[in-house]
């Protein structure tokens, strides 16, 4: 990896490692700072794209029977509306955000899978894209944002709307899924050396948790949409009353993700307020662990609310009651946060601008909003405003006001950060005015509205009934609403053209990421410093000076390596020197490949499909197989680094992190079907099973004997690596691949033998479903160890190159508890309880 | 509740810009600490759990009341409703009435609204006499309605359906004790 | 029990809580599917005794580990691992889930549970 234009120059070294190529080339980056503004970009554009049906929207109801809109194209809009918004602009966008900054707060170079960064963002784009397409062909989905089922199943959606949203969102999720992982490990193993989790920026705390609760929320929805496009496509009835499902089943699923969502949207913002705040107030904010407790809590408290969308259902009261509780309980950690921002401004000498400003209109309206759901939780009052326009009104409140207001307050706030110019006041103010004063004229009566009886989701309403002149105040308001957007847009896009320029740290903030250059390198700094304090730049104000005169660690990079510092999670010592992958184009080819799979899906071309599989499978691997020591990534040198060494030397790095995080999330996925499974056997109205299993519980036994011999003998492989012996390694590995490769053809074997009725009985579809992920487990399992098979033999793998087999094993480990645990709850218990209801 | 809530908002609205005007202080770090703790414990803890003591010290007696549990003396209306994709049959299962879009109550009397869906998910909603509940279909859910006085009240779906959900009301009668005996009678012999 | 510092204890707490709410609402509703008691018994149901068996258990549990790490907390932070720090943010996040325990458990002994 040496280059022959060999330089002395650490930042021109640096530049040349880190480039990123202009042109077609821009394709294949995979920088964080890049692919974090990319994110950002395309998720103003779906914003825009959500703003305009919304004023479609207010349009359509500013007077009672129009008809500008027909039912069916309202529908459309509305559901698209939410969507676009939720999915395709505020996920991404914070997404972005953290993105761009994290590696520069926590001291590091970049994230720790760079090319996955990239691959989220084509899935987003490719399937931001392809939804979008469904507008302008005029079948896009029309059934609410949240889908409810049967209304969104095949028999009263027979067009293709309802797949554009399933298939689409869930090639769209592949990104939050990425962002989630990704962050998590990267702020975890990645931190400046020193960084301890007590000196973390608290924007570090809300990404971490923000990230974990998208690694366990997203999964429910992911489960809910593949059973559903089953449904769809394949007749198998997970959600239809005939065949044994119950489409309350798809409400508990979908809101088991749709309530952390809207804090996974909140909690990064509440993070922006965290960061701003101390900066503006110049002190450090009040009770740092207070708000870590608060982030902590409301991210765990929130997976405990769901059911709170689903008051109207028929639930019995003492089960609504734990959730009502459990909703207003929620409220706390956020006041929590509250009186800390308060602690911190009255104790601080406050600066009133732009920022700030935008900080004050998050305040008021998302405390509105905030209280307003307090109100919500109240059982016997959900049961009357639900389903209503107070319920739209509560939503906007608290979606606009915690992630909108925030987000441009915000991006003001980093926006010299990205440019190297500062914002400025005089179009800026009048633009928050009128987003403010139209965004409460358009929502703030709106509660009364609701209040009145006007349901939600009605394209139009009639004359008299006592909604006339508030809908009409509040399609005014928007209009307002949209002129202040305008004004913000305008404002962005000429500072870069006028804006005067911006010194270093023009804000004098005491984070790291105003360190860097503006804008900053993709290598973001020359050195990278030791940091035992949460306010760097206040406690070291030459700080960025002995940074960029390279001063601190890894400040050369002669070897043509990609590096930052590889942290312990808790201390923040250095443990190793992470080895980055350099530009790809593996991410886009794959994203293709899915994009194909994708639309295929939709047109129901199922032989296509499987080619777009293949072709995703081959580019998959085929970026895995760049890692290690390959000649792409980092392959063995004689002046390799050795204190720290470089983490694929040694039995812990990112890779293995990201693994169990990625497990964690299946994990959930796997928790989620075995609850749909429970669901259905004791609340589905039509269940039935029949009393052997069509599933062979022998060949399964079988099977699974095969598979315990496989992975003991792995963990028994690894082991004896770990600890400096690979003799027989490649061979050894070659065996459990033959003997990996005969269970998975048992379990084929089983599967395919049963006489499973999946398009008549829940219950057989079910089992279907599980057959398949135990498959897909196996194979996937077994190709890897294939390949590190072949890798021993091409000398990547061996005892001084232990850890890719290390970071395999987990896989191995988990496809074996699914096995076992699927056994017992899908075969052996309905042999003891008599499955049949 | 909205008092509480504007009350609240006044009051964090009110500090919070105070606080940013003010001049900001110069304590040492013990005592700071004291103080901003106890901002942190007073708003942050004991506000937020105070109000919602009192909240619920009030709501979930009025929810419970709101069920359809047996009525203390005499007996409750049985009425099955079915919603349809986009219009509500209702049938008196006693008296073998059946109406389309309308159903017809005495005042003063508990009734049982017995409400399942034929198709979709809908919603029945008489706003000016009960909350809402969801008509789904493999379930049936029970709403106890009941009017304080005779009149007319107006129903509507409250569960987005599809094309016509914004045209699917209905309307609630409710007549005085010898009115409804009336009804019924005419109702019965005409089916 | 691992040492009061470890950050696993930051995220147990709140898990055990989680694992809790999922068992009760589970003991309520499969309870009501299959043995559904009396209405006229009013909250004095084997359903509800089971749910505020389960709460008191978790509640007890989740104090004890609370007491166990805030006195587990050295007194001031020694060396990089912020040892102080994880303890006493980890006794006050297992307070909350006992907190958060009771309050959402505390319905269960005045409601019936299938109605």
């Amino acid at each position: 990896m040496t280059d022959s234009t060999r330089t002395d120059n650490p930042a021109e070294r640096l530049g040349q490692v880190w480039r990123n190529p202009p042109g077609l080339g821009a394709l294949s980056v995979v920088s964080h700072s890049s692919l974090g503004l990319r994110f950002m970009v395309t998720g103003a554009f779906f914003f825009l794209v959500g703003g305009l049906l919304a004023m479609l929207i207010r349009t359509q109801l500013a007077l009672p029977a129009q008809t500008i809109l027909s039912a069916e194209v309202y529908n459309q809009f509305f559901t698209m509306h939410g969507t676009v918004m939720m999915f395709l602009f505020a996920i991404p966008t914070l997404e972005g955000m953290a993105i761009y900054l994290i590696p520069k707060m926590i001291g590091a170079r970049d994230l720790v899978f760079p090319r996955i960064t990239s691959l989220g963002y084509y899935c987003y784009l490719f399937g931001g894209l392809i939804i979008l397409s469904s507008l302008f062909l005029g079948i896009a989905p029309d059934s609410g944002w949240f889908m409810y089922t049967p209304l969104s199943s095949q028999q009263f959606s027979p067009g293709p709307g309802s797949d554009f949203w399933l298939v689409g969102i869930t090639f769209v999720e592949i990104s939050a899924m990425a962002a989630g992982i990704e962050l998590t490990v990267s702020i975890l193993r990645a931190r400046a050396p020193g960084m301890s989790l007590r000196h973390m920026p608290l924007f570090a705390w809300y990404i971490l948790a923000t990230a974990l609760m998208i690694v366990f929320g997203f999964p429910p929805l992911i489960l809910a949409s593949i059973l559903l496009e089953l449904e769809r496509a394949a007749g198998m009835p997970f959600f239809d009353v005939a065949g044994g499902g119950d489409p309350i089943l798809w409400q508990h699923l979908f809101w088991l993700f749709g309530h952390p969502e809207v804090y996974i949207i909140f909690l990064p913002a509440a993070g922006i307020v965290s960061t701003l705040i101390p900066v503006f107030a110049r002190r450090p904010l009040v009770g740092y662990r207070w708000v870590v407790l608060s982030i902590i809590t409301t991210g765990f408290i929130s997976f405990g609310l769901w059911v709170h969308h689903m008051f109207t259902v028929g639930i019995p009261q003492l089960a609504q009651a734990f959730f009502s509780m459990a909703s207003m309980v929620v409220a706390v950690p956020t006041a929590i946060q509250t009186f800390a921002w308060l602690a911190t401004l009255w104790t601080g000498r406050v600066t009133w601008n732009l920022p700030m400003l935008w900080i004050l209109g998050f305040l008021i309206v998302f405390v509105a909003g905030g209280l307003t759901g307090v109100m919500l939780a109240l059982v016997p009052f959900n049961w009357q405003v639900h389903d209503t326009h107070f319920v739209v009104a509560h939503l906007h409140y608290v979606l606009v006001g915690g992630m909108f207001f925030p987000l441009i307050a915000g991006l003001y706030y980093w926006l010299p950060h990205l440019s190297g110019r500062m914002p400025s006041e005089r179009l800026g103010k009048p633009g928050f005015w009128l987003t403010f004063i139209g965004f409460n004229a358009t929502f703030l009566l709106m509660h009364l509205t609701g209040l009145l009886g006007m349901p939600r989701r009605v394209y139009t309403y009639e004359a008299g009934v006592g909604w006339d002149w508030l809908n009409l105040l509040s399609s005014v308001g928007s209009f307002i609403m949209a002129a202040g957007i305008a004004l913000i847009i305008l404002d962005v896009a000429l500072h870069f053209r006028f804006g005067r320029k911006a010194p270093r740290n023009p804000w004098q903030a005491d984070t790291l990421e105003w360190a860097t250059d503006t804008p900053a390198a993709p290598y973001n700094f020359i050195s990278l410093p030791d940091v035992q304090t949460r306010h760097p730049l206040w406690d070291h104000p030459d700080l960025p000076e002995s940074m960029a005169a390279g001063k601190h660690g890894l400040a050369q990079a002669n070897h043509g390596r990609r590096e930052t510092y590889g942290s312990d999670a808790i201390t923040g010592r250095i443990r190793d020197v992470i080895h980055l992958p350099g530009n790809s184009w593996l991410p886009l080819f794959a994203s293709l490949c899915l994009a194909v799979v994708c639309i295929s899906l939709l047109v129901r071309l199922y032989p296509v499909a499987l080619l777009g599989v293949l072709g995703a499978a081959v580019f998959l691997l085929r970026w895995g197989w760049e890692n290690g020591a390959h000649p792409k990534a980092a392959p063995v040198c004689a002046d390799e680094p050795s204190q720290p060494p470089l983490h694929s030397r040694t039995c812990d790095g990112p890779g293995r992190w990201g693994m169990v995080v990625t497990l964690l999330a299946n994990g959930t996925l796997y928790l989620c079907l075995l609850f749909g499974w429970f669901y259905l056997w004791t609340a589905s109205p039509h269940w039935s099973a029949p009393q052997v299993s069509p599933v062979s519980l022998t060949v399964m036994v079988l099977a699974g004997l095969l598979l315990t011999g496989v992975v003991a003998t792995y963990y028994r492989i690894v082991h004896r690596l770990t600890a400096g012996d690979d003799a027989g390694l490649g061979p050894r590995l070659w065996g459990l691949t033959a003997l990996g490769a005969a269970h998975w053809v048992v379990l084929l074997y089983a599967t395919l033998s049963a006489p499973l009725a999946v398009t008549e009985q829940s219950h057989d579809a079910m089992l279907l479903v599980m057959l398949m992920y135990l498959l897909f487990h196996g194979l996937v399992a077994t190709i890897l160890t294939a390949l590190q098979a072949w890798r021993v033999r091409l000398g990547w793998v061996n005892r001084a190159l232990p850890y890719e087999p290390v970071v395999l094993r987990p896989f191995w480990g988990y496809t074996l508890g699914i096995y076992w645990l699927s056994v017992v709850v899908f075969l052996l218990v309905p042999l003891t309880w008599g499955g049949a209801a | 509740m909205f008092l509480v809530a504007v009350i609240v908002m006044i009051g964090v609205f009110g500090l919070w810009i105070h606080a940013m005007n003010r001049a900001g202080d110069d304590e040492d770090d013990a005592r700071a600490e004291r103080l901003q703790n106890r901002w942190i414990i007073g708003g942050g803890l004991v506000l937020p759990l105070t109000s919602m003591a009192a909240l619920l010290a009030f709501g979930i007696p009025a929810g419970h009341s709101m069920l359809p549990l047996p009525p203390e003396d005499g007996v409750a209306l049985d009425i099955e409703v079915t919603a349809h994709q986009w219009h509500w049959d209702v049938y008196y299962p006693e008296q073998g009435i059946r109406l389309h879009n309308e159903l017809h109550i005495p005042a003063n009397t508990p009734v049982d609204i017995y409400v399942t869906s034929s198709d979709v998910i809908h919603s029945f909603w008489v706003p000016r006499l009960a909350g809402k509940i969801d008509a789904i279909p493999g379930h049936t859910s029970v709403l106890r309605l009941e009017a304080d006085e005779p009149g007319d009240y107006r129903g509507q779906c409250a569960e987005f359906c599809g094309r016509g959900h914004a045209h699917m009301q209905f309307r609630v009668s409710a007549h005085s004790k010898t009115d409804f005996e009336t009804w019924q009678r005419e109702a019965s012999r005409n089916d | 029990m691992m040492r009061g510092d470890h950050p696993i204890h930051l995220v147990t707490g709140l898990t055990l809580w989680f694992a809790w709410f999922l068992a009760i609402y589970a003991t309520l509703s499969v309870g009501c599917a299959v043995a559904p008691p009396p209405v006229a018994t009013g909250a004095l149901t084997w359903i509800n005794a089971a749910i505020v068996l389960m709460t008191v258990a978790m509640v007890l549990l989740l104090g004890t580990l609370a007491l166990r790490c805030w006195r587990g907390a050295p007194q001031a932070e020694e060396g990089p691992r912020p040892s102080r720090f994880l303890a006493r943010v980890s006794a006050a996040a297992y307070l909350v889930a006992a907190i958060a325990a009771l309050v959402v458990g505390l319905p269960t002994m005045a409601l019936p549970p299938c109605t």
